[in-house]
Protein backbone atom coordinates (compact mmCIF):
# COMPACT_ATOMS: atom_id res chain seq x y z
CA UNK A 1 0.00 0.00 0.00
CA UNK A 2 2.24 2.78 -1.32
CA UNK A 3 2.84 5.52 -3.08
CA UNK A 4 5.27 5.62 -6.42
CA UNK A 5 6.48 8.23 -8.62
CA UNK A 6 4.65 6.72 -11.38
CA UNK A 7 3.55 3.03 -12.59
CA UNK A 8 6.71 2.48 -14.45
CA UNK A 9 8.86 3.33 -10.64
CA UNK A 10 6.57 0.73 -9.24
CA UNK A 11 6.63 -1.89 -11.60
CA UNK A 12 10.94 -1.41 -11.50
CA UNK A 13 11.00 -1.75 -6.80
CA UNK A 14 12.49 -4.35 -6.15
CA UNK A 15 9.13 -6.04 -4.52
CA UNK A 16 6.80 -5.33 -6.85
CA UNK A 17 4.77 -8.18 -6.99
CA UNK A 18 4.04 -9.33 -10.93
CA UNK A 19 0.78 -10.79 -10.21
CA UNK A 20 -0.32 -7.06 -8.56
CA UNK A 21 -0.78 -4.94 -11.92
CA UNK A 22 -3.99 -4.83 -11.07
CA UNK A 23 -3.59 -3.26 -8.08
CA UNK A 24 -2.72 0.30 -9.28
CA UNK A 25 -5.10 2.83 -8.31
CA UNK A 26 -4.68 6.95 -9.28
CA UNK A 27 -4.07 9.33 -6.33
CA UNK A 28 -7.83 11.36 -6.72
CA UNK A 29 -9.41 8.37 -6.29
CA UNK A 30 -7.39 6.82 -3.63
CA UNK A 31 -8.35 10.13 -2.05
CA UNK A 32 -11.74 9.07 -2.30
CA UNK A 33 -11.34 5.85 -1.40
CA UNK A 34 -9.77 7.09 2.08
CA UNK A 35 -11.92 9.82 2.35
CA UNK A 36 -15.32 8.27 2.38
CA UNK A 37 -17.83 9.49 5.37
CA UNK A 38 -16.29 7.24 8.29
CA UNK A 39 -13.15 8.53 7.73
CA UNK A 40 -14.57 12.12 8.78
CA UNK A 41 -15.04 10.99 12.07
CA UNK A 42 -12.12 9.58 13.20
CA UNK A 43 -12.13 12.06 15.78
CA UNK A 44 -15.89 11.69 17.33
CA UNK A 45 -16.26 9.91 20.49
CA UNK A 46 -18.13 7.23 19.41
CA UNK A 47 -16.03 6.25 16.31
CA UNK A 48 -15.36 2.88 17.37
CA UNK A 49 -18.51 1.78 17.49
CA UNK A 50 -20.76 4.02 15.55
CA UNK A 51 -18.38 4.52 12.73
CA UNK A 52 -15.87 2.09 11.78
CA UNK A 53 -17.79 -0.89 11.92
CA UNK A 54 -19.94 0.81 8.78
CA UNK A 55 -16.51 1.09 6.95
CA UNK A 56 -16.10 -2.22 4.97
CA UNK A 57 -19.36 -1.83 3.07
CA UNK A 58 -18.74 2.02 2.45
CA UNK A 59 -15.16 1.08 1.31
CA UNK A 60 -16.75 -1.89 -1.17
CA UNK A 61 -19.31 0.38 -2.60
CA UNK A 62 -16.72 2.75 -3.31
CA UNK A 63 -14.28 0.33 -5.02
CA UNK A 64 -17.48 -0.94 -6.96
CA UNK A 65 -18.18 2.66 -7.89
CA UNK A 66 -14.49 3.27 -9.37
CA UNK A 67 -14.54 0.07 -11.17
CA UNK A 68 -12.14 -2.25 -8.57
CA UNK A 69 -14.90 -4.78 -7.67
CA UNK A 70 -12.17 -7.73 -8.14
CA UNK A 71 -10.89 -10.34 -5.83
CA UNK A 72 -8.28 -8.61 -5.43
CA UNK A 73 -9.46 -5.24 -4.48
CA UNK A 74 -12.80 -6.64 -2.18
CA UNK A 75 -10.44 -8.71 -0.52
CA UNK A 76 -12.36 -11.91 -1.20
CA UNK A 77 -10.50 -15.25 -1.98
CA UNK A 78 -9.75 -15.57 -5.68
CA UNK A 79 -11.74 -18.08 -7.25
CA UNK A 80 -10.12 -20.98 -7.73
CA UNK B 1 -15.63 -8.21 26.51
CA UNK B 2 -14.52 -4.58 27.37
CA UNK B 3 -17.09 -1.98 27.86
CA UNK B 4 -17.94 -0.08 24.33
CA UNK B 5 -18.10 3.35 25.75
CA UNK B 6 -14.74 2.80 27.73
CA UNK B 7 -12.85 0.89 24.56
CA UNK B 8 -14.38 4.26 22.57
CA UNK B 9 -13.12 6.49 25.16
CA UNK B 10 -9.57 5.00 24.91
CA UNK B 11 -9.96 4.78 21.12
CA UNK B 12 -10.44 8.37 21.23
CA UNK B 13 -7.52 9.33 23.82
CA UNK B 14 -5.20 6.89 21.47
CA UNK B 15 -6.27 8.77 18.14
CA UNK B 16 -6.40 12.19 19.70
CA UNK B 17 -2.69 11.48 21.72
CA UNK B 18 -1.18 10.84 18.07
CA UNK B 19 -2.60 13.93 16.48
CA UNK B 20 -1.36 16.02 19.59
CA UNK B 21 1.99 14.61 20.08
CA UNK B 22 2.59 12.14 17.27
CA UNK B 23 3.34 9.32 18.95
CA UNK B 24 0.25 6.59 20.87
CA UNK B 25 -0.06 6.83 24.37
CA UNK B 26 1.37 3.71 26.27
CA UNK B 27 -2.05 2.00 28.15
CA UNK B 28 -0.61 2.77 31.63
CA UNK B 29 -1.17 6.61 30.81
CA UNK B 30 -3.73 6.19 29.40
CA UNK B 31 -5.05 4.38 32.78
CA UNK B 32 -4.46 7.13 34.29
CA UNK B 33 -6.23 9.93 32.25
CA UNK B 34 -8.97 7.56 32.39
CA UNK B 35 -9.27 6.56 36.09
CA UNK B 36 -9.05 3.38 36.16
CA UNK B 37 -6.40 0.53 37.18
CA UNK B 38 -3.57 -0.01 34.72
CA UNK B 39 -4.49 -3.46 34.29
CA UNK B 40 -7.96 -2.79 33.05
CA UNK B 41 -6.53 -0.17 30.78
CA UNK B 42 -4.39 -2.23 29.06
CA UNK B 43 -7.43 -4.91 28.73
CA UNK B 44 -9.40 -2.46 27.35
CA UNK B 45 -6.29 -1.66 24.78
CA UNK B 46 -6.37 -5.19 23.78
CA UNK B 47 -10.11 -5.06 22.88
CA UNK B 48 -9.63 -1.59 20.99
CA UNK B 49 -6.74 -3.45 19.16
CA UNK B 50 -9.10 -6.13 18.56
CA UNK B 51 -11.85 -4.18 16.85
CA UNK B 52 -9.64 -2.01 15.12
CA UNK B 53 -7.56 -4.69 13.44
CA UNK B 54 -6.42 -2.32 11.01
CA UNK B 55 -3.96 -1.22 13.15
CA UNK B 56 -0.98 -3.70 15.16
CA UNK B 57 0.91 -3.74 18.20
CA UNK B 58 4.67 -4.46 17.95
CA UNK B 59 5.16 -7.82 18.28
CA UNK B 60 5.45 -9.53 21.81
CA UNK B 61 4.74 -6.13 23.01
CA UNK B 62 1.47 -4.06 24.46
CA UNK B 63 3.36 -1.39 22.70
CA UNK B 64 1.05 0.29 19.65
CA UNK B 65 2.99 0.65 16.92
CA UNK B 66 0.17 1.14 14.20
CA UNK B 67 -3.02 3.26 14.83
CA UNK B 68 -3.77 4.63 11.40
CA UNK B 69 -4.16 6.60 9.49
CA UNK B 70 -1.05 7.37 11.75
CA UNK B 71 1.99 5.59 13.09
CA UNK B 72 3.90 5.68 16.01
CA UNK B 73 6.60 3.45 14.56
CA UNK B 74 8.57 6.12 11.79
CA UNK B 75 7.73 5.12 8.46
CA UNK B 76 8.85 6.76 4.94
CA UNK B 77 5.66 8.24 5.16
CA UNK B 78 6.26 11.89 7.05
CA UNK B 79 3.71 14.01 7.95
CA UNK B 80 4.03 17.20 8.35
CA UNK B 81 1.44 20.53 9.48
CA UNK B 82 1.46 23.78 10.12
CA UNK B 83 5.30 23.70 9.67
CA UNK B 84 6.45 20.40 11.99
CA UNK B 85 7.16 17.55 11.40
CA UNK B 86 6.07 14.66 13.77
CA UNK B 87 3.83 12.28 12.38
CA UNK B 88 3.93 9.05 10.32
CA UNK B 89 1.38 7.91 8.29
CA UNK B 90 0.71 3.91 8.33
CA UNK B 91 1.38 3.53 4.23
CA UNK B 92 0.82 5.98 1.32
CA UNK B 93 -2.79 4.80 1.22
CA UNK B 94 -3.76 5.99 4.57
CA UNK B 95 -1.82 9.13 4.27
CA UNK B 96 -4.43 10.05 1.84
CA UNK B 97 -6.63 10.23 4.89
CA UNK B 98 -4.75 12.08 7.66
CA UNK B 99 -6.36 14.80 6.24
CA UNK B 100 -9.55 13.98 7.74
CA UNK B 101 -7.75 14.45 11.49
CA UNK B 102 -6.76 17.58 10.89
CA UNK B 103 -9.81 19.66 9.84
CA UNK B 104 -9.32 23.37 7.62
CA UNK B 105 -5.50 23.03 7.92
CA UNK B 106 -2.49 21.35 5.61
CA UNK B 107 -1.91 18.21 5.63
CA UNK B 108 1.87 17.70 3.58
CA UNK B 109 3.36 14.06 3.31
CA UNK B 110 6.42 13.30 1.98
CA UNK B 111 8.09 10.24 1.36
CA UNK B 112 10.74 8.69 -0.61
CA UNK B 113 9.72 6.67 -3.88
CA UNK B 114 10.79 2.45 -3.08
CA UNK B 115 12.15 2.70 -6.62
CA UNK B 116 14.84 5.22 -6.76
CA UNK B 117 14.33 6.89 -3.46
CA UNK B 118 13.36 10.41 -4.82
CA UNK B 119 10.79 12.70 -3.16
CA UNK B 120 7.23 12.80 -3.57
CA UNK B 121 4.81 15.22 -1.97
CA UNK B 122 1.39 15.09 -1.38
CA UNK B 123 -0.35 17.60 -0.08
CA UNK B 124 -4.34 17.72 0.97
CA UNK B 125 -6.91 20.07 2.83
CA UNK B 126 -10.08 18.94 4.58
CA UNK B 127 -9.47 16.04 1.32
CA UNK B 128 -8.85 17.80 -1.49
CA UNK B 129 -5.58 17.76 -3.29
CA UNK B 130 -3.45 20.51 -3.12
CA UNK B 131 -0.32 19.66 -4.16
CA UNK B 132 1.18 16.29 -5.93
CA UNK B 133 4.45 16.27 -7.21
CA UNK B 134 5.59 14.43 -9.51
CA UNK B 135 2.38 14.59 -10.88
CA UNK B 136 2.11 11.06 -11.74
CA UNK B 137 2.03 9.73 -8.05
CA UNK B 138 0.16 6.20 -8.09
CA UNK B 139 -0.75 4.28 -5.49
CA UNK B 140 -0.02 0.52 -5.88
CA UNK B 141 -1.66 -2.66 -4.05
CA UNK B 142 1.00 -5.71 -3.97
CA UNK B 143 -0.96 -8.07 -2.60
CA UNK B 144 -4.60 -7.13 -2.39
CA UNK B 145 -6.88 -6.88 0.84
CA UNK B 146 -7.34 -9.41 2.76
CA UNK B 147 -5.93 -11.68 5.39
CA UNK B 148 -6.78 -14.59 3.18
CA UNK B 149 -3.06 -13.36 1.45
CA UNK B 150 -1.10 -13.92 4.06
CA UNK B 151 1.32 -10.62 2.99
CA UNK B 152 1.82 -7.90 5.23
CA UNK B 153 -0.78 -5.33 4.90
CA UNK B 154 1.96 -2.38 4.31
CA UNK B 155 2.90 -3.92 1.31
Amino acid sequence: MNLFRSEEHARRWSQFNPRSEEGFISLPELAGFFGTETRHHMLDANYLSAWFPKRAAERRAFLEQIGKASPFWLGTPSPP
Amino acid sequence: MADPRLMDQEFQRLMRSLVESGRALHYAELSKEMGCSVEEGRQILLAVMQAYPIGWLHPDTDYIASFPPLNSLPTQYRVTVRGEQKWFAQCGFEATSVTWLFPGTSVRVEAPCLDCGERMVVEMRDGSLVTVDPPGIVGHLNYGFGPSRGRPPFL
